[in-house]
Formats: structure tokens, sequence, C-alpha cells
């Protein structure tokens, strides 16, 4: 199990996988728009998708978890 | 055979030597995981290639004689990767490998004979702090640095006239924290510890609550402080990466960084190189997928990767010679330069000078991470350090504008009147004072919406790079995909320079951190 956390805060801007969906290391998950940019966060390493945390347009802290693969 | 019994007694008494501290502290060693500092010599070393100094070195205090074989420092010539090198480690099996006053003359002359030989010196810490009772009292403090009235300071400096490393491999405190703070490349073994001072003697001066690795664990030295340039998983992967970090090294200053044979498979990546650059300009991506495309295939070896983020310092090959690469990281705080990213920038300049390792700057970067944080950590004086630095620098500097490049933060990367020998962009690149979007907001964005549209639009084009490729601001615009081949032209040009690209080292003196 790895958990995919917010490397800054800002803005969820897009959510590009649902829950269950199989994903490969460095496909990319979540935009997340912080600092003028629009940031993709990338899967660590292959794996399914168990709990997803956060929609479209929630703001986000730094840490905070987003994303729970198995 | 004549002397045949003085011969034996000799022998049996090096034989002693060998087995350090005893059997017992031996195992107590092995029990956490770790090895012996002659264990530790002969795996750093080309097997068999141990020249010792000092073996029949022992405490001058009365009595302890039989009890300190080599007095907790076992040091000496060897070779790596086939080449020379003077070697030092730490023996926690002798009294925690405290300092005293043979132990610090032994480390003390062997330090000034590498310097003058101008040798690469691995420094294999363990344990430390000063000696109790020994240093005790004023004869015995006044005495500690027994060799004469400068010999402390070798303890702290590092010429930068050959390489130093120091490895952190235990609980580490006093001369190995000072051989760190001092060396050009530092790692650290996951486990270890360094701090000034440990926390069993902090419980009892101030009644402390925290532990060795609350002050000084591999996450604090490498993510917090960035005195630590890397960490290694474990024993054997730290002697694996001082041998590949040797391997972009010259022998000293004198002399270039041997050329490597060229994986055949390098710049294979380069047909594609459009493919990892976002053509929307707001979108991050992964510096280190462009840097690998370049560089010589397996080649990266990246410098306090933990640490100030937003700027990758990495050594690497191009077409075999060796380089060291300067690059914003847009997946961190969009590239945006912090304080930390900017001492790791002024140390980089520093060894890369040291060592006649021609720089590559590649910009993407907003600039500065500003407001009240950064101020409150000098960013102003971060920026100037780097700055005075980046004007001292003598070996050649490349410089490649792959998106942004804005205001200060161009010149910090050596951009354009900053010192670059070869300066060129993509043509994805932008260059301006302020972000374009940013500047129409401030200058126009009271005018109504289809003026200020066209005015915004007319400050995005007139960022990108033609008009100062028309003044000769910038050499030339490039086809990316063309940029491993113009770096192997520029590095051929370069080593037929007179010299081939040695400098004048003037950064060798600057403080090793900031």
């Amino acid at each position: 199990m790895t958990t995919i956390v917010a490397p800054m805060p800002g803005t969820i801007l897009e959510v590009l996988i649902r829950i269950g969906d199989e994903v490969v290391e460095d496909q990319e998950l979540l935009i997340l728009e912080a600092m003028k940019m629009e940031n993709p966060i990338c899967a660590p390493c292959d794996g399914r998708i168990r709990e997803l945390t956060v929609r479209e347009k929630d703001t986000v802290k730094t840490d905070q978890v987003l994303i729970v693969l198995d | 055979m004549a002397f045949e019994k003085l011969i034996e007694e000799l022998q049996e008494k090096k034989d002693r030597v060998l087995v350090m501290g005893g059997p017992h502290k031996i195992t107590k060693q092995h029990e956490k995981g770790r090895l012996t500092a002659r264990e530790r010599i002969d795996r750093m070393l080309d097997p068999g290639s141990f020249f010792e100094l000092g073996m029949l070195a022992c405490s001058d205090m009365p009595g302890m004689e039989d009890k300190t074989p080599g007095d907790g420092i076992i040091l000496g010539f060897g070779t790596i990767n086939g080449k020379r090198v003077g070697i030092t480690a730490s023996d926690f099996t002798v009294l925690a490998a405290t300092l005293s006053r043979v132990h610090g003359k032994k480390l003390h002359d062997f330090k000034q004979q590498i310097y003058q030989y101008k040798l690469p010196h691995v420094f294999l810490g363990d344990g430390g702090g000063g000696r109790v009772p020994d240093g005790q009292g004023s004869i015995g403090m006044t005495s500690s640095a027994m060799m004469g009235t400068r010999s402390i300071f070798l303890m702290y400096t590092n010429h930068r006239q050959a390489p130093m490393i120091t490895a952190i491999m235990g609980n580490c405190f006093g001369v190995p924290m000072w051989q760190a703070c001092a060396a050009d490349f530092v790692v650290q073994v996951k486990g270890s510890t360094l701090s000034v001072s440990g926390a069993r003697a902090l419980q009892k001066i101030i009644a402390a609550t925290y532990t060795d690795e609350d002050m000084g664990g591999w996450k604090i030295q490498a993510e917090h402080t960035g005195i630590v340039d890397r960490t290694a998983e474990d024993e054997e992967d730290c002697f694996r990466i001082i041998r590949e970090f040797l391997s972009y090294m010259p022998q000293n200053n004198r002399e270039l960084p041997p050329r490597h044979p060229v994986p055949e498979d390098s710049g294979r990546n380069m047909g594609a190189i459009m493919d990892i650059l976002p053509e929307k300009r707001t979108r991050a991506y992964d510096m280190y997928k462009i840097i690998l495309s370049i560089v010589d295939s397996g080649s990266l070896f990246d410098l306090k990767p933990l640490f100030g983020k937003t700027i990758i310092t990495s050594l690497a090959r191009i077409d075999g010679r060796s380089v060291g690469i300067v690059a914003n990281q847009p997946m961190v705080n969009g590239g945006a330069m912090g304080t930390d990213a900017l001492e790791k920038l002024t140390g980089f300049l520093c060894l890369c000078d040291s060592y006649n390792i021609p720089l590559l700057f590649l910009h993407d970067s907003p600039g500065f991470l500003v407001g009240k944080e950064a101020e409150l950590k000098k960013v102003g004086a971060k920026v100037t350090n780097a700055m005075d630095a980046l004007s001292q620098v003598t070996v050649p500097k490349v410089s490649i504008i792959i998106r942004k490049s804005y205001g200060q933060g161009m010149f910090s990367m050596c951009g354009p009147s900053a010192g670059p020998d070869f300066v060129v962009a993509w043509p994805s690149a932008e260059i301006s004072f302020l972000d374009p979007v940013v500047a129409a907001d401030v200058a126009c964005g009271q005018l109504p919406e289809e003026e200020y549209q066209t005015l915004k639009n007319q400050m995005i084009q007139e960022a990108g790079p033609g008009p100062a490729a028309g003044r000769y601001f910038l050499q030339d615009i490039i086809d990316p995909r063309e940029t491993r081949t113009y770096l192997m032209n520029v590095l051929d040009i370069i080593a037929d320079c007179e010299g081939g690209g040695i400098g004048n080292h003037l950064l060798a003196n600057w403080p090793k951190q900031f």
C-alpha cells in the first residue's frame, strides 16, 4: 500500500483516475494547480487505486493524503 | 637469524593490533549491523591495496598502551578504481574512536601528507567526540592538539586541491562532523547519525529528551541541513556511491576528470525529447527526464537530491566527459528557487570550479520563492552569494534556456551577461523580466478586455527567444533534439582550448557550508 500526498499547497484542477483503476508507474493521476503551475501528481509505482480523497476544485495542504494505491 | 626474537615480538604485536579493540568489541560492532574499521577499509579499497601508517601508535596515557591499538584511528594509502587515494577509518572498537593526542596526531600528519601529495582522501567516520579523561585539565586541553601552535586547523580545512570524501557510518560526533562539513562530498548510511554532541551527554547537561537520531539522522542531514550529499541504504551501498563519485573526479585540481567510454545506447531518446516538455506553458514536467535523455546512459550522479529540490545539481557525463549540471525542477514549487536551493547552487559551483568540471545550466524557473519567509532566511544574501560565486567560476559554462527564464533567475542560472561561454535557447524559451501574464496584469489589467488580451499576447510573443538571438544576446536557437550533439561539439571545443578547461580555482577557499 502506498499513499500519495500533496507535495505543496494548491487546488485540484483535474482528477484523471477513478477508484479501482489499474495504473502504471509514472502515470499522471491528478493535476494540482499551485504556484500558477499545473503540477502532475504521478504514480510512484504500479498499482490499483484503493482510495481517492479529493475532488476537482478541492484545496489541499502540503502532505495531505490524496490517493491510496494498492 | 639475527634479531629473531625481536622480529617475532614485533609480529605478535602487529597481530594483536589487527584485532583492534578485541573480539568482544568486534562482535558488538557487528551486532549493530556495522563493519569494523579494517573491514570497511578492505571493502572500500581495491583488494589488497591497503598500505598502513601508524599501526603501532597507541594512547600516551599511562597504562592505556595495550587497550588502544592504533589509538582508535586506522589510516594509510590504497587504490580505488585503480587510482591512488589516502584512506582513514575511525575504529569504534577502540574507545568509541574518541579523539586523543595520538589519535589527533595521526590524523593531522596524514592529512598534511595527502594535501602535499594532492591525493583524494576518503574518511570513513564512526564514533568520535573528545576522550575523557585525556583532555581534562589545563595541560590535557592545551596539549590536545599536541603538534604545534596551529595544529588544530587541519581538522576543519579542505583547500579543495584534491577531492575530500567523508562517509558517516555510525553515531558520529566531533571529528567526523568536522570532516563532513569540510568535505567535497558526504555520504551518510541510513541508521547512522551525525551531530556535534551526543544525546546521552545532553541528557545529563540540559536534560534533553531527544535521541541522536532526532538530532542527526539521515533525514535531518539530507533533507533539512543539506550537509549530507547522498544517503546510502547500507555500508556496501556507501562504498559503491563513493567509487561512483570518484569516477567523475580528477585526482587533483591540476588534472581534468578522466574520460570514460560512452555507452552505445546514449542519446537514443533525443528524438523524442519534445514529448517530455508539455506544450502548455503552465504545465510542470520532470526535469530529470530531460537530463537523462541528454547525458550518457547511466551516468547521472545526483548531489543533495533531497535538499533544495527546486534546483537539481548533478554530476554526469556527456560523450564520456564529466559535466556539472544545474537545472531547475518545475515539478517542485513550479521551479521557483528557495534559499536552500541557492545554497546548494553555490556549493555546487565551488565543487565544479575546483575540479575542472564544466558547468551546464538548464533553465526553466519563474524565479525565486519570495515573501516574508524567504526574507527571514536571508534570500537577498543567498542570491548575492550565489552570484558572487558564479562571477568567480573559471571553468567553462554552457547555458541552455529550455522554457522559463525570468528576471534575477535568468542571471542566477548563468544566462546572458552572467558569464556563459555558450548560451542558446530552445524555441520553447520564454525570457523576460516578469512572467508575461503577470506583467500584463500589472501593466494593463485596468484596460478593456479586448485591449488587455492583445497586449498580453504581445508580451507572450516578445518573451520568445527570437528577438534576443537577433541581437546576439543568445548565440543560437537550437532544435531540442540536437541538444546532445550541440553539447558534444561544445565539449570538443573546450577540450581543444589551452589547458583543456582547467580553471583557476578562485572558489577553492570558499566555505563548504553556507
